[in-house]
């Protein structure tokens, strides 16, 4: 009875383990990350720059209204300003001297993905800031299934997917929101965009 | 449940198994990084990719290149269509441009030597103050005794290393392996021309090569292919035809209509004896003044003495080479070369690389006179000066008698100091010179390189300071050959170097030095780009040619996107004067070649070297790409190989892939054989380009085995009065060496045969016209 009793406890064990490792895999974005905002090189806070001073989204992701990738900032951009910015408190004048430091020693930022999609998924930026900030649809739906009647700004197209950032100081995953296919779908189906699978799928 | 010792275990292993999988399912360092770069290049903003004009330097000749530029990464190569010289078609060659670029070889940083020199021990230093200062403090108490190398250098790099040289009380010489003083001294006495001409294929109708490899490694071979392909299939013409005098089956006489083995050293010969029978039968061109270009009736019986009768077994044409009787088809072919019309005679590599060379090249220039093709359309076309004063539009190469005379230079200390720019001598020259010993054993010689990647000499170098690849620099040239008229080509940066990688351009070097000397009076500009753009600003106020600009700064922008500056109406002289008595003096000047060495013996060789198609002389031999490209008659890669005839190797019992050992009297090497019946029986072909000791893995030998540079075996003949090498003036014994291996190339091993009538053009004939 006893070896049944041990061999049944370590099948459930198993079993929970990969239970738990699937449950995982699936609701957390990145991956064990659990919707958490990863620790970056550099403490960049949006609130200072975007809500603050409001510099556009993409003043900086340059590439956002252009192309498949929004782009992070070179380091050299970060000096258009920050060669003369220091930063008020202690702690934002140590993060710009990392900045700055990187810029002298020729050292690129590595920064930690925050938002991330599989390899085999082609997400254009620019195709879906097109469709949000289109005057002449006159009702979209965000991901959350939300009306939006008044076209939004490419700031506000932002918030759609990736939340206020502008009133983060860290950056993290639009809380409840996994970015997993069935949110693309839902998204497309209630827009009444193509569900093709070549669509996203190459 | 109960804690039991079994169980604890039994947990504690289940535990480690979660978090080693745990890890193994996560994903990788890094793997979700997004990097911001440090610059912020214009063409990063769109993700989209950018094509800048410049210039390929793989090879001598000018070619122009666009270059893809993604994200500030150079990715692909391609011919710039603007460009004169090449008309936007390209040589593999140019494509693996990029591979100098991203080579792992690379030098670098500036590094000094800490170990015996040859060693191959260097430590790395930082430029300021190191290598500045070193360089500095050398040049101020050697300079006066200094010799500055650098590869052929025209246009504005050209007139710099020379006012530089001559300013520190130097001297500056341009490094070949295979140097063409021959040919332009050729060029010198029968066109009283200095610069190299053009051949106008495209136009010809009948080309008779002697030696000219020029569809392969031969001047400017990417101009000629193209002039080649409309000699061929132009339109409105009919096919051309090419008759290839050579002692070796090369590219080009694969390609030709006939090709005549010709017996080394005796192209001069042949190609007078082609001379007495136009003279003889009266075929020369109308208006050709016969008198003064055969000097008279004197002259004339001078030339008697090439008579078909004579010269065909001289040159060692037998029937079965010829088709028949080698008098008629000599005759013949004098015949068809002076009808055909517009023909050339183009003369060349091999052909001018004997004793005799100058006279065997003179020889076969002058037959252009009697077709009258000399500044002609499809003839032989002159190139004019350069645009600006002062600023070199030919190459100046010292001869083997120069590198004598500076071996034994600093053999006596009379020259201390060595400054090297993209060359390597001690592999580039004949290993009986003792270059290498020589530079070991002078203990007060300092010699700095400026080269990217190490080589042969380099290592020997007490300073390396490295110079950027031409991708990452400024530069101009002038074409040589040009296209007929003046043609300049500009060279621009196009990427930045890889952040590990620290190289600073010669000539800024060379400027900053300059400035640091105080010889700013003889070279006042403050860096390359400002001397360049001087240049540019020269040719802004001339006023004419393919860019017009209402300012300056217009000008070299359009400079920049057009990636040089031409002008088709300023062009080399039409009419050119053939020397009295050219014909007479030629042939009093004939001589047999000389063949020093191991003599003549029947169980001897004529070795015959010849540029690599891809790696050329070793110059390339770094780029991985250009080792594996196939040679395009053998298809062997990566290795030396030795052309031997089929019947031959069989008498020999060797077969394919067999290593020989090819002995001259001054050292032996190591090479694959390669059986092909279109060698000669008694000729052996071998490539330059391999055997380094020292540098890149891709371009070196392994270590402890024998030499495969075949410039190690060679004889130091002169040719007569140009003092340059007679590189196929060597006899050479085979013998095995026992080892043999499979050969890498693409070709099959089964021989070829007709593959007959295929299945589909078989059904094809089955179907009849009305079923179709």
């Amino acid at each position: 009875m006893l070896p049944l009793l041990v061999a049944g406890g370590v099948v459930t064990v198993i079993l929970g383990f990969v239970l738990v490792v699937l449950l995982i895999s699936w609701f957390s974005n990145p991956p064990f990350g659990l919707g958490n905002a990863p620790a970056q090189p550099v403490a960049f806070p949006h609130t200072v720059h975007v809500a603050d001073n409001n510099i556009q989204c993409e003043f900086c992701h340059r590439n956002v209204t252009k192309g498949a990738a929004s782009t992070v900032p070179a380091v050299e951009q970060c000096l258009f300003c920050h060669q003369e910015i220091d930063g008020v408190t202690v702690t934002a004048q140590t993060e710009i001297d990392k900045v700055r430091t990187a810029f002298e020693t020729d050292q690129p930022i590595n920064w930690e993905r925050v938002h991330r999609l599989p390899d085999h998924v082609r997400f254009i930026h620019e195709a879906h800031i097109r469709y949000f900030t289109d005057d002449t649809i006159p009702v979209k739906f965000g991901i959350n299934g939300e009306e939006i009647t008044q076209t939004p700004d490419v700031a506000q197209t932002c918030i759609i997917c990736h939340g206020d950032v502008a009133n983060k100081t860290v950056v993290k995953p639009k809380t409840g929101q996994s970015l997993k296919m069935g949110t693309c779908l839902d998204c497309h189906r209630i827009n009444d965009a193509p569900t093709d699978c070549t669509t996203c799928h190459q | 449940m109960k804690l039991t010792r079994r169980n604890f275990l039994a947990w504690a292993g289940l535990g480690a198994v979660g978090a080693v999988a745990c890890e193994g399912f996560g994903i990788r360092h890094g793997e979700l990084n997004i990097q911001s770069p440090v610059r912020l290049p214009e063409d990063l903003v769109r993700g989209t990719d950018n094509w800048y004009a410049s210039l390929c330097r793989t090879c001598p000749s000018c070619e122009g290149i666009v270059v893809r530029v993604m994200e500030g990464r150079a990715k692909k190569i391609q011919g710039n269509p603007f460009f004169p010289t090449n008309q936007g078609k390209t040589h593999a060659r140019c494509e693996a441009g990029l591979q100098a670029l991203y080579h792992p070889d690379r030098v670098p940083s500036p590094m000094r030597r800490s170990g015996p020199r040859g060693s191959g021990l260097f430590l790395p230093i930082n430029w300021q103050p190191n290598g500045m200062d070193s360089l500095r403090s050398a040049l101020q108490a050697r300079g006066s005794s200094s010799v500055l190398i650098t590869e052929p250098l025209r246009g504005h790099l050209g007139l710099l290393a020379d006012r530089f040289a001559s300013a520190i009380g130097g001297e500056h010489q341009g490094f070949e392996t295979i140097d063409n003083n021959t040919f332009r001294a050729a060029v010198k006495n029968v066109f009283n021309q200095d610069s190299v001409p053009d051949f106008d294929l495209e136009n010809s109708r009948f080309i008779l090569s002697f030696g000219a490899d020029f569809l392969s490694t031969w001047l400017s071979p990417t101009r000629f292919n193209r002039g080649y392909g409309e000699f061929r299939q132009g339109e409105g013409h009919d096919r051309g035809m090419l008759y290839q005098i050579d002692s070796r089956f090369s590219m080009t006489a694969a390609n030709s209509d006939k090709w005549l083995p010709v017996r080394p050293g005796r192209e001069g010969h042949l190609a007078l004896s082609l001379a007495q029978v136009i003279v003889s039968e009266n075929l020369q061109a109308s208006g050709v003044d016969l008198d003064t270009l055969a000097g008279g009736d004197a002259g004339i019986q001078t030339l008697n003495a090439f008579r078909p009768e004579i010269v065909a077994p001289l040159a060692g044409l037998t029937p079965e080479m010829t088709g028949g009787d080698p008098v008629e088809f000599l005759k013949k072919l004098a015949r068809d070369f002076a009808n055909t019309r517009p023909s050339v005679a183009i003369g060349g590599g091999s052909a001018g690389a004997q004793s005799n060379g100058l006279f065997s090249l003179e020889a076969i220039y002058a037959l252009n006179y009697l077709v009258g093709s000399v500044g002609a359309k499809g003839g032989v076309r002159f190139n004019p000066g350069s645009p600006w004063d002062g600023v070199p539009a030919s190459s100046k190469v010292g001869s083997l008698e120069d590198w004598t005379r500076i071996t034994d230079q600093i053999r006596s200390g009379r020259t201390t100091m060595l400054m090297l720019h993209g060359v390597d001598p001690v592999h580039g020259l004949p290993e009986s010179l003792q270059l290498r010993d020589a530079i070991a054993q002078a203990d007060d010689l300092f010699v700095v390189s400026f080269s990217a990647f190490l080589d042969d000499t380099s290592v020997m170098a007490d300073l390396i300071l490295p110079d950027r690849v031409y991708l990452e620099d400024w530069g101009d040239d002038i074409s040589e050959p040009g296209p007929g008229y003046q043609s300049v080509g500009l060279q621009q940066p196009v990427v930045n170097p890889l952040p590990d990688l620290d190289p600073l351009s010669f000539p800024d070097v060379l400027l900053t030095m300059a400035e640091e000397l105080g010889k700013e009076s003889q070279l006042p500009w403050a860096n390359f780009k400002s001397m360049l753009r001087e240049g540019s600003d020269a040719l802004y106020a001339l006023d004419r040619g393919s860019i017009q600009a209402v300012s300056a700064d217009e000008f070299w922008n359009n400079l920049l996107r057009r990636g040089g500056w031409w002008d088709e109406s300023s062009m080399g002289p039409a009419n050119v004067q053939a020397p009295n008595g050219l014909l007479r003096t030629i042939a009093n000047k004939a001589s047999d070649p000389e063949f020093a060495g191991i003599g003549m013996g029947s169980d001897s060789f004529y070795l015959v070297p010849f540029a690599h198609n891809t790696l050329l002389d070793g110059y390339n031999g770094h780029l991985p790409w250009l080792q594996s490209a196939p040679d395009p008659l053998s298809t062997v890669t990566w290795q030396t190989w030795v052309e031997l005839n089929d019947t031959t190797a069989d008498q020999l019992r060797l077969k394919e892939g067999d290593i020989v050992r090819i002995e001259s009297s001054k050292d032996s090497i190591r090479a694959v054989v390669y059986t092909t019946p279109a060698a000669p029986p008694n000729i052996v072909g071998v490539p330059l380009g391999q055997g380094r000791r020292h540098g890149s893995d891709y371009a070196t030998d392994r270590p402890g085995t024998e030499s495969s540079n075949v410039m190690d075996i060679l004889e130091t003949t002169l040719v007569k009065d140009t003092g340059s090498l007679a590189w196929a003036g060597t006899r050479v014994r085979l013998s095995k060496t026992g080892d043999s291996v499979s050969i890498s190339k693409l070709e099959g091993n089964a021989r070829a045969v007709e593959i007959g009538i295929t299945p589909a053009e078989e059904i094809i004939k089955t179907i009849k016209p009305e079923n179709a």
